[in-house]
């Protein structure tokens, strides 16, 4: 007989109270958002006009194997803007400047609103995305 | 096997041994225990609040910046959901739905004129009373009688063009008149400390442009504060009722012509059948003027805080709604504020408390450090609102030293009652207490005391948990302990109400208010959240202040400060 059995982890357990600490606000650039990927248990990020969204509770949608999974790590501003999950939505060049949407007709851009005012509503804003080289970019 | 009978059967002869000396003693002492635990399953009580509640008392955002902590909230107010901002009037005539306007300090005063609702919102015509306490006597002035002085000292002010009014009175019913005749007739009331020096009291007039000035008559020297302060115009003396015998309508001869001197009891008697019983009408979309405090500061005579009326209805409703609905501030309580109104925390609970339909005592000596045991003799209060200094100063001289063996007794018994989390009850105290440290004060009725302290206040009035844990057993009442800084209305958090426990040094200040956010800037660490606090929200003038204090937030997510 052990004490250390796992039924009795689980019933201990229930008298320690604890809270994730709080996550860090950071300064993403697109080379670093994209580890986010949800890959080996990594949390989901995704990017909508330079505010960076922790999508992990919804990582059946936007993790690895979901419909959403290219946006990942990834500025998805375009995507979501187009309704469309396709690569080529997609910022290709990493270190280039970031999308500046200027080309987004009236209703796309109502389309991207919505999806914008819906994460803020559901998930949390962990940082924010700039160009690479940007004055606020982190040096590494 | 047979070893194991032969334990079981040696075993049973030991309990028949044993219970063959069953005696006349045995009978009683297992009566009394009987009896013990019989009496102690009937008068147990559930604890006031439910532990896991005091165990995390405010929430915190689960995204924070680096060097900050994250932000935290009163449980209240979540995260998402909109701080407090307002009193949430709602206009007769109004749609039930919709939701109420914030207010201003307008609807404060028409809301104790109305008089106090019942549970299901219908008038129930009891009315608060303002009582000014002078000493052991208290003057009693029925709602109608201040609206009648508000109108008659407003219209005046208005057709003398003021605009802003400097006020320099002890705490009494004229300085809460003045204070709404400018919320009514539109100017900005400076309220200052009034036991300055006449030289302080002249540059703060001059720094705040007053062109209006509201004194106590005799207690100023006129001549030198007309002199450095041009743009002053009108002087109204508030003479006491031993003095008003005296012609106090003269005016220096320097500043004759510049000047005008009224009395405010002469006001009042002459126009008295002109200004009328009702409270002006006003359109609830017409801006209300600010109100001005002063800070104070280790150099000088302070910095002057200009709290917006937005301020100042977040801040009242932030701390009326801090109370659960049982404690809340109703018509049946008389609260005593005997910390000067001249600050914030004080003005905005007195102002809840008018709100609330409760009546309201003001004490002339009233200010940071006053006698407790003197301030309260006037009136039989069921609150108390005081600064955290006089509150020391009153447990160290008297409370601590004047208690006896008895009384030593007793609190040991209450303290057990206190550590299961129920506050002891009135009956058997009061009893106690007439042989205990409080017994010459007119305490019989106090349920609450509320309790600021100034966040760069001196740590030697910080309040520690002994110290509370003796005030509520020796006054009966509970406590709540508050943290009040400069640009803040009213309060940054405050301690639950049903907060007991006990742990060693100075207490913790609970919870931010639901009208702030609290978050700690400037922290050396990641491991450890200590730092500058810097509160936001609708109740902090210009929506975010940085104190200079330092915090830290404990485990159970309530602020204190460090060293």
């Amino acid at each position: 007989m052990s004490i250390a059995t796992p039924i009795n982890l689980v019933l201990l357990s229930l008298f320690v109270v604890t809270e994730p600490p709080p996550v860090v606000f950071r300064v993403f650039t697109p080379t670093t958002l994209l580890e986010f990927n949800g890959q080996d248990d990594k949390p989901v990020y995704l990017a909508v006009r330079g505010r960076v969204f922790d999508v992990t509770p919804g990582r059946n949608f936007y993790g690895p194997g979901g419909p959403y999974e290219n946006f990942a790590g990834r500025d998805a501003s375009r995507g979501l803007a187009h309704q469309s999950f396709d690569l080529e939505m997609l910022t290709e060049d990493l270190k280039g400047p970031l999308d500046d949407l200027k080309d987004l007709d009236a209703d796309q851009l109502e389309n991207l609103q919505g999806w914008e005012e819906r994460f803020l509503e559901k998930y949390l804003v962990v940082g924010k995305l700039v160009a690479e080289g940007d004055a606020e970019a982190p040096k590494s | 096997m047979d070893a194991n009978k032969s334990l079981l059967e040696s075993l049973d002869a030991v309990v028949a041994d044993a219970f063959a000396d069953w005696n006349i003693y045995s009978t009683l002492i297992a009566g009394g225990i009987v009896t013990f635990l019989v009496w102690s399953f009937v008068t147990s009580k559930d604890p006031d609040i439910h532990p896991f509640l005091l165990a995390r008392q405010s929430t915190a955002f689960p995204v924070r910046r680096s060097g900050e902590s994250a932000p935290y909230r009163s449980l209240e107010t979540p995260h998402g959901f909109p701080l407090r901002s307002g009193l949430n009037v709602k206009d007769p005539g109004a749609p039930k739905w919709t939701t109420g306007r914030k207010g201003d300090l307008r609807d404060v005063w028409r809301a104790a004129v109305r008089g106090a609702l019942d549970d299901e919102g219908k008038l129930t015509g009891k009315q608060g009373k303002i009582y000014t306490v002078l000493g052991r006597k208290a003057i009693e002035h029925s709602l109608d009688q201040v609206t009648q002085e508000i109108n008659v000292i407003g219209r005046f002010l208005q057709e003398a063009r003021t605009k802003t009014m400097a006020v320099c009175l002890t705490d009494s019913m004229e300085l809460l008149a003045a204070i709404f005749a400018g919320a009514f007739y539109g100017f900005k009331v400076v309220l200052i400390p009034h036991n300055l020096k006449a030289q302080d009291l002249s540059n703060l007039l001059q720094r705040a442009q007053a062109d209006t000035l509201i004194a106590e008559a005799g207690a100023l020297d006129l001549s030198l504060v007309a002199k450095n302060n041009r743009q002053l115009s009108q002087v109204v003396w508030v003479a006491k009722v031993g003095s008003r015998h005296m012609d106090w309508n003269e005016v220096p001869e320097d500043v004759k012509g510049s000047l005008d001197v009224t009395v405010w009891h002469d006001l009042v008697d002459a126009k008295r059948d002109l200004a009328g019983l009702e409270v002006p009408s006003w359109d609830s979309s017409s801006p209300s003027p600010s109100v001005t405090t002063v800070w104070p500061s280790a150099s000088g005579v302070g910095e002057f805080i200009e709290f917006q009326p937005e301020n100042l209805v977040a801040a009242i409703a932030g701390l009326l709604f801090s109370l659960p609905r049982t404690q809340r501030f109703n018509s049946n309580d008389l609260v005593l504020s005997i910390d000067s109104m001249s600050r914030s925390y004080p003005l905005c609970q007195i102002m809840a408390a008018i709100f609330a339909g409760a009546s309201v005592a003001l004490n002339s000596v009233a200010g940071e450090g006053v006698d407790f045991a003197l301030a309260t003799v006037g009136v039989s209060p069921t609150v108390i609102i005081a600064s955290s200094r006089t509150m020391s100063q009153y447990h160290d001289k008297f409370m601590e030293p004047h208690s006896g063996i008895i009384s030593s007794i007793a609190r040991w018994l209450q303290v057990r009652n206190l550590e299961a989390g129920v506050m002891p009850s009135h009956g058997l105290l009061s009893q106690l207490a007439n042989i205990g440290p409080t017994a010459e004060l007119s305490l019989d009725k106090l349920r609450l005391l509320c309790i600021s302290h100034r966040a760069d206040a001196d740590p030697q009035d910080r309040l520690t948990c002994g110290q509370l844990t003796d005030l509520r057993i020796f006054t009966g009442a509970r406590v709540v302990y508050a943290l009040t800084g400069p640009g803040v209305a009213g309060a940054i958090s405050q301690t639950n109400i049903f907060d007991y426990r006990r742990f060693l040094g100075p207490n913790h200040f609970g919870a931010p208010l639901s009208s702030v956010e609290v978050l700690l800037t400037d922290i050396p660490s990641d491991e450890k959240f200590e730092g500058k606090i810097t509160v936001s929200g609708p109740a902090v003038i210009s929506g975010t202040v940085t104190l200079p204090a330092r915090g830290h937030i404990r485990d159970d997510h309530t602020l204190e400060l460090v060293a």
